[in-house]
């Protein structure tokens, strides 16, 4: 039976890199593919060969740690390893249950299928998974070159240890099906195994004794590499010494060999740490396929959530894949009549996070300016105003760049219900601006908030033009005009979801993985920043004109307030256009035949 | 009432609806029923303005959907098979959403009647994930109705409803038609809708195979045989094609 499992999960897989290649002959596969190649080839792959990340084959890197301080690694890590295992049995609030596809439970649980076959079959799905996730942590962490070794003796390292831990947890949901099968409450179970590591750790408090005492400190030598590193080296070993005095090696011994292959040095380290390790995997493999414990009901459970879950992703419904919603009164009092458009702000509101309310723009603003008064009154606190400065710089620098691609409450996450929005009595701009109102307003008021720290804390002895008047200026002309250039911003991709809704779709849809997706989201963000830069560029142009022409004749505050006026009408005027364009596309869109192959 | 002149619908070279027409008066009921991948869901989406048809017109309640779409929308409703509802509203914020989109006045002395009328005034405060097929389905047409519209359109109306739930959708949808609306309803259950159509139009590879009173159909493909079902007729006039 078990080579029934690995015919299905073998041809699952041939089938998905099939089927990958494949729709590569769709252009927007292909592009996305060659664009994330390009992405992964010269942004991960080639830095980290440059940066020696990833040393030549049979090659291992010369370590950064110091070998005499391994041996403390390895103890602290395997301590960190029995912190995550007592995890697992504390954190359980239910019955133990495995994760199983809807279609596996389907055809597996009624199969003439044993259970431990299908722990079996569990067992060698998760691999596949832990591989993948050991590679990547080698990749992206620099191989852990610091620690010398090699790069294989890394991943295969990682995978022992995620392998185990997985084989832990499951075998402590087993255990902890059977406590509560015995009667043993969650809360019961929680109270007794905190009770023994408290006991466990009074025992090694009580045999260590006075062996927990510091190193004195090595006082103003500390300021050189060298006196600090004889500090650490010393903490280091009185460390090793105190967790390898008394009971505590014998309960970190299991840890420490799991962690062995991955702190080996050389291949014979490697293959002799190897085997140890193997023996730990080998005792926990041993205890979870033993152990009979029913898991279907609660296995059943977790994948109707499972797949409740994914449905609300693919749907773009991140509310509804996080848990189970609650109904929430309305961010504001929506009346009967009145712009139909407000009533997709007050919707789409509520589809977000509560936080995003017009009170809490208004406690923000009142908490910025309290903040700065009260530093502003300290002259010893008066330093700190830079650093709030900086803060808002990059608050406001991250919420224009990638703002649009976070708060999606717009078309993008509507528009599988585009059916009923176009049976609505509205055209289609009013439809398209209702739509884009809600991230619209989250990012103007994250912007607006931005521009009050800077207006109250900006102050560059070295601008003197960047005066009082002139800065309340700039300041007020900048309030309305942000929302505009929040909304030239969210058209873009607004438009590319009613242009392109396939791929749009496709990047909605969290399950669509590979490097082709990687290149998609790329090309968009890319497309993005390229339209919004050409589209601010008449409304720069033309207020750098009038300012440089007027203020000789008005004076600067009066001609930042006339440039500011031009761009509010050249921003408007962009973003009417874009609106209107993007409702006749919206009137003509059908997303059934949008999405046919 | 419905006008339909003339109304095709083309995807590329591919023809989902050729050449439509028909008219549906105040009071009936017309049921469009035909093969899988007939043209019925397509008809029903370019009838209500959902996708623009590539040829001819349709008058809702006198407006054109093409040229005056708000208009016409202000006088329709539509019911997906599927219900379609904004997971995070609750049943009665729905109520307000759609209310202030078609600017229905003092929405809450309407509103609260139909919810009693559905049997889902308990639910009032509930999401629609904390609600059954067939409350979602309710609330759906609650949301449809609030508007007092004068054509409505279903799309597979009981797909998915327990026995009950089919009895009062069929009262409900009868109770409609008496009160002077317009409706068109597609559905693969023949002998339900032989309980509730006045009119049927059916529909074979996009095209109109045959349409009027139910009795002008029956006597079309009866053969002159006495009590023939609609399924029947249904069967003769597609040449034998399942639903």
């Amino acid at each position: 039976m078990i080579g029934a499992l690995f015919y299905l999960r073998l041809t699952s897989l041939k089938n998905l890199v099939l089927s990958r290649v494949r729709r590569l002959r769709q252009p927007k596969y292909l592009v996305g593919a060659l664009v994330g190649a390009a992405y992964f080839y010269f942004v991960v792959f080639q830095r980290a060969v440059h940066a020696g990340r990833l040393p030549a084959a049979g090659a291992r890197h010369p370590a950064v740690v110091p070998a005499d301080l391994l041996p403390t690694l390895v103890t602290l890590g395997a301590l960190v390893l029995l912190v995550i295992a007592a995890l697992g049995w504390i954190l359980p609030d239910g019955r133990a249950g495995l994760t199983f596809t809807e279609a596996e439970i389907a055809f597996l649980f009624p199969a003439p299928v044993r259970r431990r076959t299908l722990v079996y079959y569990k067992l060698v799905n998760s691999q596949f998974a832990i591989l993948f996730t050991s590679a990547l942590i080698t990749l992206f962490t620099g191989s852990w070159s610091f620690l010398g070794g090699h790069a294989l003796c890394h991943f295969l390292g990682w995978w022992l240890i995620l392998a185990t831990l997985n084989l832990h947890f499951m075998g402590a949901s087993f255990v902890v099906t059977r406590l509560m099968d015995n009667g043993i409450t969650p809360w019961r179970r929680r109270l007794i195994i905190l009770g023994l590591i408290v006991l466990a750790a009074g025992i090694m408090l009580a045999w260590l004794g006075r062996d927990l005492r510091a190193p004195a400190a090595p006082g103003t030598d500390l300021a050189t590499f060298q006196s600090t590193s004889g500090y650490l080296r010393a903490l280091a070993g009185r460390v090793n010494a105190v967790l390898a005095s008394g009971p505590l090696p014998w309960l970190l011994l299991p840890a420490k060999l799991v962690l062995g292959p991955f702190f080996a040095q050389d291949a014979p380290a490697f293959f002799s740490a190897l085997g140890p390790a193997l023996l730990v995997f080998a005792a926990h493999l041993l205890w979870v396929v033993r152990f009979e414990v029913s898991f279907e009901d609660a296995s059943i459970a977790k994948s109707e959530k499972r797949a409740a879950r994914v449905a609300a992703v693919r749907e773009g419904n991140w509310r509804a894949a996080r848990g189970a919603m609650k109904a929430r009164p309305g961010p504001f009092r929506l009346a009967s009549t009145g712009r139909p458009e407000l009533a997709f702000l007050w919707k789409n509101l509520l589809s977000t996070f509560p936080v995003f309310r017009p009170r809490s723009l208004a406690i923000g603003a009142v908490l910025i300016i309290a903040g700065y008064r009260w530093v502003a009154r300290d002259p010893d606190y008066r330093d700190v105003l830079p650093v709030f400065t900086v803060a808002a710089f990059i608050a406001a620098g991250y919420t224009l760049f990638l703002g649009p691609q976070l708060a999606r409450q717009d078309l993008r996450s509507d528009l599988g219900n585009s059916d009923i929005l176009k049976t609505y009595p509205l055209h289609g701009w009013q439809v398209v601006l209702g739509e884009m109102l809600t991230p619209i307003a989250i990012l103007s008021g994250v912007l607006w908030l931005a521009l009050l720290t800077l207006l109250l804390a900006f102050h560059p002895q070295s601008l003197t033009w960047l005066t009082p008047p002139v800065r309340f200026t700039l300041a007020a002309g900048l309030v309305p005009v942000l929302p505009l250039v929040c909304a030239l911003q969210l058209l873009v991709p607004n438009a590319a979801a009613l242009l392109f809704p396939a791929w749009v779709q496709t990047m909605r849809n969290r399950s669509e993985r590979g490097i082709e997706v990687v290149g998609q989201r790329i090309i968009f963000l890319a497309g993005q920043l390229l339209v919004v830069a050409l589209a601010l560029l008449p409304a720069a142009l033309g207020a750098g004109l009038l300012v440089f022409a007027t203020q000789w004749l008005i004076g600067p505050v009066a001609a930042i307030a006339f440039a500011a006026v031009a761009v509010l009408v050249i921003l408007a005027a962009e973003v009417g256009c874009g609106l209107w364009w993007l409702g006749r596309r919206f009137e003509a869109f059908d997303l059934s035949a949008e999405l046919r192959p | 009432m419905i006008e339909v002149s003339g109304l095709s619908k083309r995807y590329g070279d591919f023809t989902a609806v050729r050449d439509l027409s028909f008219t549906v008066g105040p009071g009936e009921v017309l049921g469009l029923v035909g093969p899988n991948g007939a043209g019925k869901t397509t008809s029903l989406r370019c009838l209500a303005g959902i996708i623009p048809a590539t040829t001819g017109t349709c008058l809702i309640a006198g407006h054109d959907i093409a040229a005056d779409p708000v208009a016409a929308k202000r006088a329709l409703a539509f019911f997906p098979d599927e219900p379609r509802l904004f997971d995070y509203l609750t049943v009665r914020q729905h109520l307000a959403f759609v209310a202030r989109i078609y600017g229905v006045q003092d929405h809450e002395a309407l509103a609260e009647p139909l919810l009693v009328e559905l049997e889902i005034a308990d639910k009032a405060d509930q999401l629609p994930g904390e609600l059954s097929r067939g409350m979602k389905q309710k609330l759906a047409i609650a949301c449809g109705l609030l508007h007092a519209p004068q054509v409505m359109f279903f799309d597979e109306p009981l797909t998915g409803l327990d026995p009950l739930g089919i009895r009062r959708m069929k009262d409900s949808i009868l109770q409609r038609a008496h009160a002077g609306a317009t409706i068109v309803l597609s559905s693969h259950l023949l002998h339900l809708l032989e309980e509730v159509c006045s009119h049927v139009l059916i529909l074979k590879q996009g095209e109109k195979i045959a349409g009027g009173t139910l009795a002008d159909v029956s006597a079309r493909f009866s053969n002159g045989e006495a009590n023939v079902s609609l399924e029947e007729i249904f069967l003769r006039a597609t040449g034998g094609s399942g639903t």
